[in-house]
C-alpha cells in the first residue's frame, strides 16, 4: 500500500482554508528487504541524505538512492554506534 | 470516529481487522490522529507483505481512503507480533484519542 497519512481523513473537507497543499508522497523507504536477492543495478533503498549508508557492493546515487553493484543478497547492518549501512554480499552459484 | 475491529480466535490470534471512518482531529492535511491511524495500518500491511512474506486478503477505499479490510491473516508467529504490535499501538492511540476512535476485539 502507499503510505497515505491522510488515508483515515475527510479527503472532500468541507470549508475554506488555506492550507490543504500537499506534495505527492515521494515513495522512499526501502525497495528491497533484508535477506532478499537482487541483481546488480537493482535500487535498495530511496533516501534524501544518508540515512543508509552504503556498505559493501552498494552505490550510491546522486538523489542517495542505494543500489546494488553486483547480484547478491541484501544485508542491512550497524555501522559504529548509531548508523546504518547495507550490503550486498554475492551468493556462491 | 474511526473503527478499528480486530477478530481474534480461541488462542487470541488476530485473525482479521477492519479500520473504517474517519478521524476528524483535524482539517485534510493536519489530522494528527488520521496521520497516526494511516502510518501505522499502511505499514502493518507493507510489513505483512514484505517483511513476513504473507499475503492477506486486502479490501481499501483508495481513492477516498476511510475504509481497509485485512483477511484471512495468517496465524505464524511473524505475522501475530506484527499484528498485535499493530493493534497495541492502535489501542495506545484510542486512549489518548476517545473521541476521534474507538477498538473492538471481537472473539470468532
Amino acid at each position: 500500500m502507499i503510505m497515505d497519512l491522510q488515508f483515515f481523513s475527510h479527503h472532500k473537507g468541507g470549508g475554506s482554508t488555506t492550507n490543504g497543499r500537499n506534495s505527492a508522497g515521494r515513495r522512499l523507504g526501502t525497495k528491497s528487504a533484508d535477506g532478499s536477492t537482487v541483481t546488480a543495478g537493482s535500487i535498495i533503498y530511496r533516501q534524501r541524505g544518508t540515512h543508509i549508508n552504503p556498505g559493501e557492493n552498494v552505490g550510491r546515487g546522486g538523489d542517495d538512492t542505494l543500489f546494488a553493484k553486483v547480484n547478491g543478497v541484501v544485508k542491512f547492518e550497524r555501522l559504529g554506534r548509531d548508523k546504518r549501512k547495507v550490503s550486498v554480499y554475492p551468493v556462491a552459484e | 470516529m474511526i473503527s478499528a475491529v480486530f477478530t481474534r480466535n480461541q488462542e487470541q490470534n488476530i485473525l482479521e481487522f477492519r479500520i473504517t471512518g474517519h478521524a476528524d482531529s483535524g482539517p485534510y492535511g493536519q489530522d494528527i490522529v488520521c496521520a497516526a491511524v494511516s502510518a501505522l495500518a499502511i505499514t502493518t500491511v507493507n510489513g505483512l507483505k514484505q517483511v513476513v512474506h504473507v499475503n492477506p486478503k486486502i479490501i481499501s477505499n483508495e481513492t477516498d481512503g476511510g475504509l481497509l479490510k485485512v483477511l484471512q491473516l495468517d496465524e505464524r508467529k511473524e505475522s501475530q507480533i506484527l499484528l498485535e504490535t499493530f493493534a497495541n499501538g492502535i489501542s495506545d492511540i484510542a486512549a489518548n484519542y476517545p473521541d476521534n476512535i474507538k477498538v473492538k476485539n471481537i472473539d470468532n
